[in-house]
């Protein structure tokens, strides 16, 4: 007996307990890995995110259907002037079928009867166009680009061979802009944050419940140990999310790293940051919620306004004025515009600083929500 | 170490939830080398106590010490030398059965060889498997596996035959009681009267957070025939559990 009184020493070291928060983490991310919940949220949605968007941005560029109805004869000048025109694509038919396809915003306009095939002194051609209004920017596309063809034919009836004015266009070389560029460091975000917060609420509420959490804590491991294996678990899944869809992005859609390894280094500094935040949400969530269907609400309450308002999927710049403050500050944003200016326009960290500032605020304020509810039981 | 040697002493252990009384001032002593149980209807607080001298909960009040060292002052160390059963396994349900003791191997600080500890509890061919896979009679074996990892002479188990057929509950009465002949101090709880008949040296009976008798089996029932009591029926020499055991054999199923 009085050499187990000797060998009494009260709290664990440290030293003793780094093995013990990196067995946590690697055994937790094992566990991880192996459910099917989190590999499909933390690794196929946003592929299959990226995907659909990629596809998306890939089949951009200005297109214009117009409908020409068939009572217009190929042979007109107009009707040969169009087939000029490549933005322009020609769908002929009969007119009111053509109507219909307009009024539905199938089409972008109706070119229907000209008084007259061709013009003469007397009576002028009159080319009538119809637009619907239910698409005014594509409307409004293809009156100039009609108005530009019918001058031209002005001007050629007119017997003008050489005009007064002439327009020369000289394209500088910039980068196009293509949704993936928006969408990916968005899909990184939506990522982390459905990882920190549902993979973290669900996963200790149900660590609780199967008193996995309890069984830890009845052997010496400090109770920060349990946590910063699990946080760390997290984290080492989250940096790997943003590996892939990063590998991805660049892979299948030629996803642009602005200052290439840099910015990817970069954005897995920025991507444990936002984990580490999140991570405080996800704690906080699991701490006020007694069971699984609480935690369901309050982490959907937390999670779904940032996927809409953060600009995750289109840019915060498309919300009214009012809503502008709020949807600029949430932590999503932060992560979500420091992300972008790293990986499209090529900032460094410290250009980033105040994206970064606020991310840390909302930290903070999430970690000291947490400490004051979390509980082990 | 001698029999008679305290390892467990329990004085005026108190544990209130807001209102509700768990455990109402009990005091006991567990002997190094026996098997106590404490035995209660559901609620009577045996959980509670249990988590209390597993350093899972704190007490309200009392003093609580655990091979002469108290729990309040030196968790740490109490966590060291105690093996731990809940009353659910508590073991993640998507890691195989070597990972999880190898994890459990590290959170003690001890080296392990997983297979060997299997072998011990007759659980080789489930290596690979996971805990959800396992019939209730394994399960329980191999949360007793994980309980001995850390060497200690003194476990806690939680109603650990709760929920098993006959021929489990009978296998793992055989593995406590090997458990014990090594000179393992078992601390137990149980609501199965027969279990606590067959396995325990010494139990205490605990009913509303009170310890309302303590005694050996034997003593207890001499102590109740002394009163003049007499069961209505004649008793027989054999259980409907015997015939049972009787008609379907005592091998276990789980395998």
């Amino acid at each position: 007996m009085s050499e187990a009184k000797n060998k009494q020493n009260t709290e664990p070291g440290w030293g003793e307990q780094i093995p013990k928060i990196w067995s946590m983490a690697f055994y937790s991310l094992r566990a991880q890995l192996r459910n099917p919940a989190t590999f499909a949220f933390g690794f196929i949605f946003p592929i299959v995110f990226i995907s659909v968007f990629g596809l998306i941005s890939s089949s951009g560029g200005l297109s214009i259907k117009l409908g020409v109805a068939d009572s217009v004869s190929k042979q007109t000048p107009i009707s040969q002037a169009l087939n000029r025109v490549q933005t322009i694509k020609v769908d002929r038919g009969e007119e009111s079928a053509l109507r219909t396809e307009l009024l539905r915003g199938k089409l972008d306009g109706l070119i229907t009867t000209t008084q007259g095939d061709y013009y003469d002194s007397r009576s002028p051609a009159t080319i009538k166009l119809e637009v619907s209004n239910a698409n005014p920017q594509q409307a409004g596309a293809v009156q100039s680009i009609l108005s530009g063809v019918i001058d031209k034919m002005n001007l050629q009836a007119s017997g003008v061979v050489d005009p007064p004015f002439k327009l020369t266009i000289n394209q500088v070389a910039g980068r196009e802009f293509r949704y993936i560029d928006f969408t990916l460091p968005g899909m990184i975000g939506f990522a982390l944050l459905s990882t920190a917060i549902f993979n973290t609420a669900f996963g200790l509420i149900f660590l609780k419940k199967t008193l996995v959490l309890k069984r830890i804590f009845a052997t010496p491991t400090k109770p920060l140990s349990i946590i910063l294996g699990q946080g760390l678990a997290r984290l080492i899944s989250a940096v790997l999310q943003t590996v892939l869809i990063l590998a991805f992005g660049v892979l299948v859609f030629k996803f642009h790293l602005a200052s290439g390894w840099v910015t990817f280094f970069e954005m897995l500094l920025i991507s444990s940051l936002g984990l580490i935040v999140f991570l405080g949400f996800g704690l906080f969530i699991s701490g006020i919620s007694s069971d699984e269907n609480s935690v369901a609400p309050l982490a959907n309450l937390i999670t779904l306004p940032q996927f809409l308002l953060s600009g995750t999927f289109f840019s915060t710049e498309a919300f009214p004025k009012i809503v502008q403050p709020i949807a600029n500050n949430l932590p999503l944003s932060y992560l979500n515009s420091a992300m972008r200016k790293v990986a499209t326009e090529g900032a460094t960290l410290a250009e980033i600083w105040p994206y970064l500032a606020g991310l840390l605020i909302w930290g903070i304020v999430a970690y000291l929500l947490a400490a004051r509810t979390f509980k082990w039981q | 170490m001698p029999e008679t040697q305290t390892i467990v002493s329990v004085k005026n252990l108190k544990k209130k939830f807001g209102e509700l009384t768990a455990v109402n001032d009990i005091s006991f002593e567990v002997k190094g080398g026996e098997v106590f149980g404490i035995l209660g209807p559901n609620g009577a607080g045996k959980t509670t106590t249990l988590e209390i001298i597993e350093t899972l909960q704190s007490a309200t009040s009392g003093e609580v010490l655990v091979d002469g060292i108290n729990i309040t002052e030196h968790p740490w160390e109490v966590k060291r030398r105690i093996g731990v059963q809940l009353q659910s396994s508590g073991f993640y349900p998507q890691l195989t059965l070597v990972e999880l003791l190898k994890m459990f191997g590290t959170l003690y600080g001890v080296q392990v060889h997983p297979h060997t500890e299997l072998r011990k509890f007759q659980l080789d061919d489930k290596a690979r498997s996971y805990v959800e896979k396992l019939s209730g009679g394994q399960r329980q074996r191999f949360s007793l596996a994980t309980t001995l990892i850390n060497k200690p002479n003194l476990i806690f188990l939680d109603e650990p035959t709760t929920g098993l057929d006959p021929q489990a509950r009978v296998n793992l009465w055989d593995t406590i009681r090997e458990i014990n002949r090594d000179g393992v101090t078992v601390v137990m709880t149980t609501h199965y009267m027969q279990e606590a008949e067959e396995l325990c040296d010494r139990i205490a009976i605990m009913d509303n957070g009170k310890i309302i008798k303590t005694g050996t089996p034997h003593q207890l029932i001499e102590e109740l025939l002394s009163t003049g009591f007499s069961r209505h029926e004649e008793v027989k020499k054999a259980t409907l559990e015997d015939v049972f055991l009787h008609l379907t054999g005592r091998t276990i199923r789980d395998e």
